[in-house]
């Protein structure tokens, strides 16, 4: 044998060795983190460095990655690293959010410690859509009442306090009746556990994400938004109107065709960009967002199974504003352990401290971004900008409305704005 | 010069028509080399492995991303093991289609036979070791054929896999066998066959015009071809672990199931095809074993290769063992092939 043969394979086994040491030289340095709850280390920051911190109440020191997300902590290797991961890049689709959010002292444990809130986010009206079912069925002679008996899927809830301890998955819906079908095919895709339709106006996550992870930055319009890389690593008790619209305000749907007909009008301003459903309407409900009103019960349920909106839903313009004979409901904190100020803290927009006083509703929910003045006026604290309001109440003004109409449609004899 | 360890290994000198490589294809020495590698990285990947199912996976996931030069030392090993298991068998169809088997050759050629299944059991055993989701088949069908044998497989079952299911027991039992049970035989059984090929008259029998030849080649010359040898052979398992890493999946958790993609490890894709038929005793057991066992017995029941045609490839003396031994390997080629198309 020629000894250079000898030579020339030293000198391919050194080129294949200073290949294998070049490859080495580019793989990422692993950078760990052992977040304080798991104590198990993990690294995903290898990559994901630049990723925003989740919220304030989720730090990433604490809660790392895994311990939401699931994925391969030590793998380097994208695909392998996302291969296991809870509902793909969101854990809290319905799904998978008892692993990713649940546990006694997280989303999964009781009314009492105020953290029940997947048990009352899956019984809810928007997980269900239980009332728009019944509403239909009904409609179209398949039942015989307006009782709730199905929802989007299978439900049960034993310990309900409203009455209906499970509901039925529409699919076993006994109809022949095409409309129904129709409405199975093209209507299910209003609650939090459906894909939303194609477009960014509907664009949304699933599960707690659909409402918790605005998509669309505060204060655009709908269209306006287009373009804006949104920011999407967010979980925030900061909803933006814009989020309840990518499904509580794009469109109807059509009883005869069994078809979504989408808005056609382009809002260009916030006025015009108003609450569909109601036709008539005045400036607290144009300008604030919806959650300034409405409360955290009436929008991700009180831990029951209901029936249908008209169940949930109890704010009415006399929870602010009183009535000609009456303020409105007020709370003064006593317990540092208030509701209130958990809520405050999640989302300062306000200064809350022991011995203030805040609005209530008829049903004991704290409305904490309201409170009285010494002037008898009461300020709001927008809960998604932070701009502050002022109101009136109702008692002590001009109103001669009965006391015994309070349903928005009478407030709106008197109070609506033109568009 | 004064010859050192590695020449001492050698003899002094051998035939030079012994060491012809379109003849030996180098498949042996190879197989050799491969099994010192494997010896070397497994070494190394037990400083890092640890055998509980919880914690197999994760350790080799450090083992891979987080050592440095982890995964490179991974995929050598794995790449060593699946030539290995090439090489030992393109060794034995060198051996059957030269008709180097012939006596005083025979007893050697069991030593390979069983060289051949410790390296496929090693394969395997290895292979299991992931405790991934790419090992299902193996952890649920692989296992279950023990239990499908009559009367004895429930005990072999036991013994085999240490619980009524696949669990910590069973990867116990698995690395126990790989990284000792196993390798010591092979190491016995390799030495015996090294030792089997210069007792039985060297590396081959050169053809009869070249047993005249006198011309010797040194235990220097050797060491430097197989020197040559291992540096092309390094060089290629380098490039292929640095660009194509071997296979890792998430971890086997409670909660994942078998899928019905699972696929067995490709040196028994072949098996996974046969049980398509039926039986799974027959099918999964019975077959591969007769086979396996056809092909250690060619030297027995075939009439002997004529001296004057050794030396050579496919000697017509031979014919009847080789093509046995083709018609087996070509079904084995063909049923892997069919296994690895996508069912439609």
């Amino acid at each position: 044998m020629r000894r250079y043969f000898l030579f020339f394979g030293s000198v391919l086994l050194l080129l294949s060795l200073l290949i294998a040491a070049w490859q080495e030289s580019r793989r990422p340095r692993p950078v760990a983190l052992i977040p304080t709850l798991t104590g198990q280390v993990e690294y995903c920051l290898t990559c994901h460095s630049d990723l925003a911190q989740i919220s304030s109440s989720h730090s990433v020191k604490t809660f790392g990655c895994v311990v939401c997300h699931g994925g391969e902590p030590l793998a380097l290797d994208a695909n392998l690293a996302h291969s296991t991961m809870r509902g793909g890049a969101n854990p809290s689709d319905d799904s998978v959010v008892q692993a990713s959010c649940g546990g006694d002292n997280c989303h999964g444990g009781s009314p009492e410690t105020y953290s029940d809130h997947i048990q009352r986010a899956t019984t809810s009206i928007q997980a269900t859509y239980a009332g728009a079912i019944a509403s239909m069925l009904y409609t179209f002679g398949a039942q015989p009442d307006l009782t709730a008996r199905f929802a989007v899927s299978v439900v049960q809830d034993p310990q309900s306090s409203s009455g209906i301890t499970g509901l039925s998955a529409f699919g076993q819906v006994q109809a022949s009746n095409p409309a129904i079908k129709l409405f199975g095919q093209n209507c299910l895709n209003c609650h939090i556990s459906a894909q939303p339709l194609p477009g960014t106006e509907y664009a949304r996550f699933t599960g707690c994400a659909a409402c918790h992870t605005p998509l669309t930055p505060v204060g655009l319009l709908p269209g306006e938004g287009q373009g804006v890389t949104p920011q999407v690593h967010k979980l925030t008790t900061a909803i933006p109107f814009t989020q309840c619209d990518t499904c509580h305000n794009r469109g109807n749907y059509d009883l005869r065709s069994m078809t979504f007909q989408s808005r056609q009008d382009l809002p260009t301003d916030r006025l015009h960009a108003y609450y569909q459903p109601i036709a008539q309407f005045t400036t607290c409900e144009y300008k604030l967002e919806c959650n300034d009103c409405h409360t955290r019960t009436e929008a991700m349920g009180g831990g029951s199974l209901y029936g249908s909106k008209k169940d949930i839903q109890y704010i009415r313009c006399k929870t602010c504003h009183g009535t000609p004979t009456e303020l409105p409901l007020t709370k003064t904190l006593t317990d540092p352990n208030d509701i209130a100020f958990r809520l405050a803290q999640l989302n300062p927009v306000i200064d809350l401290k022991i011995g203030d006083t805040i609005l209530m509703t008829d049903k004991g929910d704290p409305l904490w971004n309201i409170r009285p003045l010494s002037d008898g006026s009461y300020e709001l604290f927008d809960k998604a900008s932070g701009q502050r309001y002022t109101f009136k109440p109702v008692k002590g003004s001009g109103c001669t409305q009965d006391p015994s109409r309070q349903d928005s449609a009478s407030c709106h004899q008197c109070h609506s704005v033109q568009r | 010069m004064r010859p050192n360890f590695f020449h001492h290994l050698h003899p002094p000198t051998i035939p030079a028509q012994q060491a012809r490589f379109h003849y030996t294809l180098a498949a042996g020495g190879l197989a050799l080399f491969l099994m010192l590698i494997l010896l070397a990285t497994g070494i190394l990947e037990m400083f890092y492995y640890v055998p509980t199912p919880d914690q197999a996976g994760s350790s080799i996931q450090a083992l891979t991303f987080l050592v440095p030069y982890g995964g490179l030392v991974r995929n050598l090993h794995f790449w060593s093991a699946q030539f290995l298991v090439l090489f030992c068998l393109v060794h034995l169809l060198r051996v059957i289609l030269t008709g180097a088997y012939a006596p005083p050759r025979r007893f050697n050629y069991l030593l390979g036979m069983g060289l051949l299944v410790l390296a496929v059991l090693l394969d395997f055993t290895g292979y299991v070791l992931r405790w991934d989701e790419g090992i299902r088949w193996a952890l649920v069908t692989g296992t279950n054929l023990v239990k499908s044998i009559p009367v004895l497989g429930n005990d072999l079952y036991l013994v085999l896999i240490g619980s009524p299911q696949p669990g910590p027991a069973t990867l116990l039992r698995f690395y126990d066998w790989h990284i000792f049970g196993l390798s010591l035989v092979v190491l016995i059984l390799g030495g015996w066959h090294l030792f089997r090929v210069r007792r039985d008259g060297g590396i081959a029998v050169p053809p009869p015009a070249m047993r005249q030849d006198q011309t010797r080649i040194t235990r220097f010359e050797l060491v430097r071809r197989e020197a040559l040898a291992m540096l092309l052979a390094s060089t290629g398992l380098l490039l292929l672990s640095v660009f194509a890493p071997a296979p890792l999946a998430p971890p086997i958790t409670a909660q994942s199931a078998l899928s019905e993609t699972a696929r067995a490890p490709w040196f028994f894709l072949w098996v996974q095809q046969l049980l398509k038929l039926g039986s799974p005793f027959l099918w999964g057991v019975v077959v591969p074993l007769a086979l396996l066992l056809l092909m250690t017995l060619i030297p027995y029941i075939f009439p002997r290769p004529s001296s004057s045609e050794l030396g050579r490839w496919f000697p017509r003396s031979g014919r009847p063992s080789q093509l046995l031994a083709l018609a087996i390997i070509l079904t084995i080629l063909a049923l892997t092939i069919v296994a690895l198309l996508p069912t439609s």
